[in-house]
C-alpha cells in the first residue's frame, strides 16, 4: 500500500516536472502584439476572457490589446481589424457577431502575414488560423437537454427560447440538443422554438408569449444568455417556479439568483477565465508556428489539446448548480 | 423669402458657402495632422485612398439623405433600405440564378420603390416623416429578416466584390469612383437645376411654394425616391465590401449619415444647405474616423466623439442660422449692424 502512495506521489511529481518542462519550450523571446476583439464591449463572459488573456499574456511576453465594438455589430468589428491591421498587430483573436461579414477583412489580416484565431464563435474556416471551440456540440447539446429533462416527466413538453434565427452557434446547439432529446428522451417534444434576439427584455417577452400560449409546456431551454435570463424571469413572473424548469447557458452572475430561487436547477458552460487563457497559448504558439493543423499541442498548465483541421476543442461542458455556482465570478 | 436666398447665394463668387469652406479647411487640417502623427495612416497613397472603402457607403446613403432633409423632411428608414435592398439583389442571384448585375439594378429600384411608399405615406396622409420612416424602417427590416432566413447568402462573384473591395490599377477604389460620379451628380440636380431649386424652395418654406403653384406632394415624394434608391445602392456596396449580406447591415447608417449630413451644412428643418459641404462632411468625417481607430483609440471613443461632432455642429448651425432661437436673432442683429457699419464706412 505505501509503495502504491508513493508511485503515486511520483507519478504526480514527474507529471508536474513535463508540465513545466512543456511551458518552457513555448519560445517567447520575442515581444509580439496580440489583439483580442469581442463581439461587443461591457460583456462580462467577454470580460472574463479578457481576464484570463491579460494573465497569460504577462507569461508569454505578449503585448495585450482588448478592443471591440460598442454594439454587437460586423460592421464595428471590420472597423477595429481594418485599424489592426493598420498598426500591424501580430495576433488578432476574436470571437465573431456573424461568420461571413468579417471574412474579407480577416482574409486581408491573413495576406499581411498576420495570424488569425477565432474562438467562442467561429468565422468562416478559410478566414482564420486556428479556432478554439468551447465545448464539443454534441456534448454541450446533451447538457443542455439534461439540464432541463433530469428534472421533468419523459413525455413532457418543452419550448426552447434562442437569441437570432441565423445564430451559428446557438443553431449548432439545438441540432445537438434535438439529435440528443431524440435518443435519450424519445417521449418529450418540443412544442416551439421563439427568438430573443440576443436582449434580455425581448427574451422576457418570448418568455411569457410561450408559457401564456402553450400552458402545457413544463420545461424552457434557453442556448443562450439573454435568452435563459428572460425565460427564467417569465416563469417567476407568472408564478411558475417550480412547476416549469428552466435550463439553458449563461454566465453564472447574470441567473445566481434564478439558481438559488430554484427557476434553474442547473446549467452547463464552460470556464470563460482559462478559455482566455487558452486562447493567447494558441496566439503565441501559432504566431510561433508551432501549432499543427492536425496534432496536438500543450498551452502550459492548462494541459494538451487536440487540433482537428484548425479546430481546438476547449473543454467539457461545466455544470453550474446552486452548490458550486458561487465559486464562479464571471 | 425665397428671394433673400437665392440673393444671399448669389453674393458669394467662390462655388463654396462659409460653412462649406471652414470644413474643407478642417479636412485638409485633419489629413494633414493624422499623416504626420498616426503611423499607418497614409502608409501609400493606394493605402490612404483605400480608407475609404471602410466609409464611401455613408456617403452614398448621406447623399440621397440630404435631397429628404432640404426638403424639410427626415428619413429613417435609410437603413432598413439599404438591408433590403441587399437582401433582394442577393436572393435573386442565389436562389433565382439571375446575372448579379441585373440583380443589383433591381435592388436599386426596389429602394426606389420602397422611398416611393414612404412618400406617398408622407404626402398623401399627412403624416410626419419621423414617423412613417420610423414606423416603415421596421416594416422593410421585418421583411429583410425573413427573406434573408436562417443562413443569409454570401459569397458573391469577385468581379462583384470589387464593388466593394476593388480598385482600378490597385489604386483608386471602385467605391470612390461611384461616389465622385454620385455627388457631381447631386451637386448638380440640387445647385443648378430647377428641381434642386423647387426641393430647397419646399423645404425653405412650404407653404409659399405652394402658393406660387409647386406641387409640393409630387416634390417630397421624389426626395424620398431618391433616397430610398441610394439607401439601397450603398446597401449592395455594402454587399460587395462584406461579401455577405444581412438584414442588419443597415444599421449602422442611419445615425452617422444624419451627422454626416448636418455637419455638411444642411439644416435640419430644410432649405438650406448644398451638396459640397455634405461631400467635405463626408470626407472629414470618415477620415477622422479611421484615423481615430488607427490611433488605437476604441470604437467607443469614436462613436462618443461623433455624437459630440452631431451636437456640435447642430448647435453652431443654430446659432448662425436665421431661423431659430433667440441667440439666433441676436447674431443676426450684430451681423446687420456690423454690414450697416461697414456700408457706411464705404459710403
Amino acid at each position: 500500500m505505501k509503495n502504491m502512495k508513493w508511485a503515486g506521489f511520483l507519478t504526480a511529481a514527474l507529471l508536474g516536472l513535463s508540465v513545466t518542462a512543456h511551458a518552457a519550450d513555448i519560445d517567447t523571446s520575442k515581444r509580439i502584439r496580440v489583439a483580442m476583439v469581442p463581439k461587443l464591449v461591457g460583456i462580462s463572459v467577454f470580460k472574463a476572457n479578457q481576464k484570463g488573456a491579460i494573465a497569460a499574456a504577462a507569461k508569454l511576453n505578449i503585448d495585450f490589446l482588448y478592443t471591440g465594438p460598442v454594439t454587437a455589430s460586423a460592421q464595428g468589428q471590420v472597423d477595429v481589424f481594418n485599424s489592426l491591421i493598420a498598426r500591424r498587430f501580430n495576433v488578432i483573436t476574436t470571437t465573431s457577431n456573424n461568420p461571413t461579414e468579417l471574412a474579407p477583412a480577416l482574409r486581408r489580416a491573413m495576406k499581411q502575414g498576420i495570424k488569425v484565431v477565432s474562438y467562442d464563435s467561429d468565422v468562416a474556416p478559410d478566414a482564420r488560423d486556428f479556432f478554439i471551440q468551447n465545448t464539443a456540440y454534441p456534448a454541450f447539446g446533451k447538457a443542455l437537454v439534461d439540464s432541463v429533462a433530469k428534472y421533468i416527466k419523459p413525455d413532457a413538453k418543452i419550448a426552447i427560447l434562442s437569441s437570432t434565427p441565423d445564430a451559428t452557434i446557438q443553431n449548432e446547439w439545438i441540432k445537438a440538443l434535438k439529435a440528443y432529446m431524440a435518443t435519450a428522451y424519445p417521449k418529450m417534444t418540443i412544442v416551439t422554438t421563439q427568438y430573443g434576439q440576443s436582449s434580455v427584455s425581448q427574451s422576457l417577452t418570448a418568455g411569457l408569449n410561450i408559457l401564456q400560449a402553450h400552458p402545457e409546456v413544463t420545461g424552457i431551454i434557453g442556448p443562450d444568455a439573454a435568452a435563459l435570463v428572460g425565460a427564467a424571469a417569465a416563469v417567476q413572473k407568472l408564478g411558475l417556479t417550480g412547476k416549469v424548469i428552466v435550463g439553458g447557458c449563461s454566465d453564472p452572475d447574470a441567473i445566481r439568483q434564478y439558481v438559488k430561487a430554484g427557476v434553474i436547477k442547473e446549467t452547463p458552460l464552460w470556464d470563460e477565465v482559462k478559455e482566455g487563457e487558452l486562447v493567447m497559448y494558441v496566439a503565441r504558439l501559432a504566431y510561433n508556428n508551432a501549432i499543427p493543423r492536425n496534432g496536438s499541442f500543450t498551452a502550459g498548465d492548462l494541459g494538451t489539446f487536440k487540433v482537428n483541421d484548425g479546430v481546438i476543442i476547449f473543454s467539457d461542458p461545466l455544470i453550474f448548480n446552486a452548490q458550486n455556482i458561487d465559486n464562479y465570478h464571471f | 423669402m425665397s428671394n433673400s436666398v437665392t440673393a444671399r447665394r448669389s453674393r458669394s463668387r467662390f462655388p463654396l458657402g462659409g460653412w462649406e469652406s471652414s470644413l474643407l479647411v478642417l479636412f485638409v487640417l485633419q489629413v494633414l495632422a493624422s499623416s504626420f502623427s498616426i503611423p499607418g495612416f497614409f502608409d501609400s497613397f493606394s493605402s490612404w485612398l483605400g480608407l475609404t472603402e471602410n466609409f464611401l457607403p455613408f456617403g452614398i446613403v448621406a447623399l440621397g439623405l440630404s435631397v429628404v432633409i432640404l426638403t424639410g423632411g427626415i428619413d429613417l428608414s435609410v437603413g432598413s433600405t439599404a438591408g433590403l435592398g441587399a437582401i433582394v439583389m442577393a436572393e435573386l442571384w442565389l436562389h433565382l440564378g439571375m446575372p448579379i448585375w441585373i440583380a443589383v439594378m433591381i435592388g436599386v429600384a426596389l429602394g426606389a420603390l420602397v422611398g416611393l411608399i414612404n412618400g406617398l405615406i408622407i404626402t398623401r396622409f399627412n403624416t410626419e416623416p419621423l414617423i412613417a420612416t420610423l414606423a416603415t424602417s421596421f416594416i422593410y427590416r421585418s421583411v429583410g429578416t425573413a427573406l434573408a432566413g436562417e443562413s443569409p447568402p454570401s459569397g458573391f462573384p469577385d468581379s462583384f466584390n470589387a464593388l466593394g473591395q476593388g480598385a482600378i490599377g490597385g489604386l483608386i477604389p471602385y467605391q470612390l469612383i461611384l461616389f465622385s460620379i454620385l455627388a457631381v451628380l447631386f451637386a448638380l440636380l440640387m445647385s443648378r437645376s430647377a428641381y434642386g431649386r423647387k426641393i430647397v424652395m419646399v423645404g425653405y418654406n412650404g407653404d409659399a411654394a405652394r402658393y406660387s403653384g409647386l406641387r409640393v406632394g409630387r416634390i417630397v415624394t421624389s426626395a424620398y425616391v431618391i433616397s430610398g434608391a441610394m439607401a439601397a445602392l450603398a446597401g449592395i456596396v455594402l454587399a460587395a465590401y462584406y461579401s455577405a449580406v444581412r438584414p442588419d447591415m443597415g444599421d449602422i447608417l442611419l445615425l452617422t449619415t444624419i451627422t454626416t449630413v448636418v455637419l455638411g451644412g444642411i439644416s435640419i428643418f430644410g432649405g438650406e444647405g448644398s451638396i459640397g459641404g455634405v461631400v467635405i462632411a463626408v470626407l472629414l468625417l470618415g477620415f477622422l474616423r479611421q484615423g481615430m481607430l488607427i490611433a488605437g483609440f476604441s470604437d467607443m471613443v469614436t462613436t462618443m466623439v461623433t455624437g459630440a461632432i452631431l451636437l456640435a455642429a447642430i448647435t453652431i448651425r443654430n446659432l448662425l442660422s436665421g431661423r431659430g432661437t433667440g441667440m439666433a436673432l441676436l447674431v443676426r442683429r450684430f451681423r446687420n449692424l456690423g454690414r450697416d457699419k461697414l456700408t457706411e464706412a464705404t459710403k
